[in-house]
């Protein structure tokens, strides 16, 4: 294979990756209202976690890291994902019970900036500044597979993972519960008012986003081998946030397109532009420069996203719980609901 | 008369406990203070079950905050509240609307995201699906309890002329519409005791006439109903009994024929000698 095709590789990784993650973001935010701006500081918690179970006891390895147990996938996978969902009850703790959408949102960033600074100087922690390396890649050593084969592979894995993750996901916004999360969203007194606890509810699609967040860390941290501090830099987050606008915010589907529109080509696209002599880094600036001007179009024209929210229809909702709807007529109905005299209630 | 114990023999009862039929919801001694605004200053009055109450006043006597501090949307500063025989003082709103008691707001609240039906999904308590759990491992006993919510809310969608427009997003309705939604989400929700925050307001008379109608059909249901209501008209037709609230407090209680012999109520609220001055 040529190089071209492991950089496709690498792109379908990606892609796949970010479904991920913009599907765990768009619980919190597209379905249930919480507006994480700490999201991927729970993306690189789920990565280091993942790495530092993975990897060998930290002695004589030149790095310092805890944990350091030689966990083999998908279990360090699967401990990455509980432990962002732990930090997401401390967190939720913490700031969900009191704040409200902006206040939270700004407790929310400045949280990820205080977990940022922990990591990245506190060395014994995930090894500081430097970042984890040298994380072991899945089955390389059992399926003997070469630092090149190991990357279509990778993606693959990561592919079926993201189809089960999206048929949880699926299954949870569909359910009453995701109604639930919808009504909070949608106004959270009313919410409370119907006997929801706002509180509760919340606290359960931040464990669930999170733990998408951690999952879909770890695998970032398996398939590149390391996670140093600069790749989670807090605007990362705002990737995730552009990925679920642009696919349209509570739609599981549309993310996958949102994933291919901006993290596929937008972020990648970019690495195709020959380098501009005498500016080094001005490319990844070029890259942020178009993302937001991109969700700036996008909100502009189409604040819905490319596919948006669908709500499901009753005769659906019948039709798959088996039952017709109750005997009633119809058209004595309709002609009161279009009776002039109550449209005429509008003014208020 | 807070430091009155009520199981004291020899203290004078207050007026609301001298109340012969039992009562659904009853507060004593309510104050709410906002920044020194005296909101509610110590409203005391009963609901009588199985009856429409109606609660009436001048804007600013408090209504819609005494509607808040029952049905938990807002923490009072001193004073109780019952549902029925349970103290629920400052309980958090959701634990109220277990308890069964529903409110309405004064301008719709739709859950504008949702489609007409799904408003009203949400609104029964404790569902099963509303667990991950049982999400998961009990599909089963979430599709039963689906199938009753769907059929209970699409012949109450149908009660309510809403069955038309069941798969619009709630925010695309009417005014009026969206008044029906309230109400007919709050029902969903089976309630012993329905709070309603002016469900006539900015409705036009045929409408009027429709809702009233409905609040009636609750009360043969059996639904105890307390309204926040400036139409005497509606007021007269369909409520039972009338609660009179002016600067926080409670005028008086009574029907509204007693009521219009009542010359602090008649200045108060019903008219004749209007006094313009804000209040001190």
């Amino acid at each position: 294979m040529t190089a071209v095709w492991y950089y496709v590789f690498t792109l379908v990784f990606f892609l796949f990756d970010y479904f991920i993650l913009a599907m765990g973001l768009n619980i919190q935010y597209g379905e249930t209202g919480i507006l994480n701006f700490a999201y991927f500081a729970f993306v690189a918690v789920g990565a280091y976690v993942t790495g530092a179970v993975s990897l060998p006891n930290s002695v004589g390895t030149g790095q310092h890291y805890i944990f350091g147990w030689g966990i083999p996938f998908p279990f360090n996978l699967l401990m990455g994902g509980i432990a962002t969902s732990l930090l997401a009850v401390v967190l939720a703790f913490i700031t969900l019970r009191r704040l409200r959408t902006d206040y939270l949102a700004m407790v929310l960033i400045s949280s990820s900036l205080i977990l940022y600074d922990i990591c990245n100087n506190f060395v014994p922690l995930f090894n500081g500044a430097d970042g984890l390396y040298n994380v072991p890649p899945p089955f390389a050593s059992v399926l003997k597979l070469t630092t090149n084969s190991f990357i279509p592979f990778f993606a693959a894995v990561t592919g079926v993972i993201a189809l089960i993750m999206w048929f949880v996901m699926s299954r949870i916004t569909r359910s009453p519960l995701g109604r639930t999360f919808r009504a909070i969203r949608d106004d959270d007194t009313v919410a409370a008012a119907l006997g929801k606890n706002v509180f509760r509810g919340q606290l359960k699609s931040m464990i669930i986003g999170s733990f998408y967040a951690g999952i879909g860390g770890g695998l970032i941290i398996q398939f590149s081998g390391s996670l140093n501090p600069t790749a989670w830099l807090p605007g990362e987050t705002f990737v995730v946030f552009a990925v679920i606008i642009v696919g349209g915010v509570g739609n599981n589907v549309g993310l996958l397109v949102g994933s291919l529109l901006v993290e596929t080509l937008l972020v990648h696209l970019t690495a195709f532009l020959p380098a501009i002599p005498g500016h080094p880094g001005l490319i990844e600036y070029i890259d942020a420069m178009l993302i937001g001007v991109f969700l700036m179009v996008m909100l502009w024209f189409r604040p819905q996203g490319v596919w948006p929210e669908r709500p499901r229809l009753s005769a659906t909702m019948v039709r798959l719980l088996g039952k017709r709807g109750p005997s009633v007529d119809e058209a004595r109905v309709e002609a009161d609901v279009s009776d002039a005299a109550l449209n005429d209630g509008s003014r208020g | 008369m807070s430091d009155v114990t009520p199981t004291d023999p020899t203290s004078e009862p207050t007026i609301a406990t001298t109340s012969t039929t039992t009562s659904a919801l009853r507060c004593e001694g309510l104050t709410k203070a906002f920044q020194g605004v005296h909101a509610v200053n110590g409203a005391t009055f009963d609901v009588p079950q199985g009856q429409i109450t109606a609660l009436i006043g001048p804007n600013g006597a408090g209504k819609t905050t005494v509607v808040n501090i029952l049905s938990g949307s807002m923490k009072c500063d001193s004073g109780t509240e019952y549902l029925g025989e349970d103290e629920v003082t400052n309980m958090e709103s959701f634990e109220i609307a277990r308890l069964g008691l529903m409110r309405t707001f004064q301008l719709s609240r739709e859950l504008g995201g949702l489609t007409v039906l799904e408003n009203l999904l949400v609104a029964p308590k404790l569902q099963p699906g509303e667990s991950l759990f049982n999400v998961f491992f009990r599909p089963g006993t979430v599709r039963r309890a689906e199938q009753v919510n769907v059929e209970r809310a699409l012949e109450i969608l149908g009660t309510y002329g809403l069955y038309a427009v069941r798969d619009d997003r709630a925010r695309e309705l009417s005014g009026g519409q969206k008044k029906l939604l309230e109400i007919a989400r709050a029902v969903m929700a089976s309630p012993r005791i329905l709070l309603l925050d002016e469900p006539m307001a900015g409705v036009n008379p045929a409408l009027i006439e429709r809702i009233g109608g409905y609040i009636l059909a609750l009360k043969a249901q059996g639904v105890t109903v307390l309204m926040v209501e400036h139409n005497l008209n509606v007021v007269e037709k369909i409520c039972d009994h009338v609660i009179v609230l002016a600067e926080g407090r409670t005028l008086a209680t009574g029907r509204l024929s007693e009521l219009r012999a009542n010359k602090e109520v008649v200045r108060a609220y019903l008219g004749e000698v209007i006094d313009a001055r804000p209040p001190s």
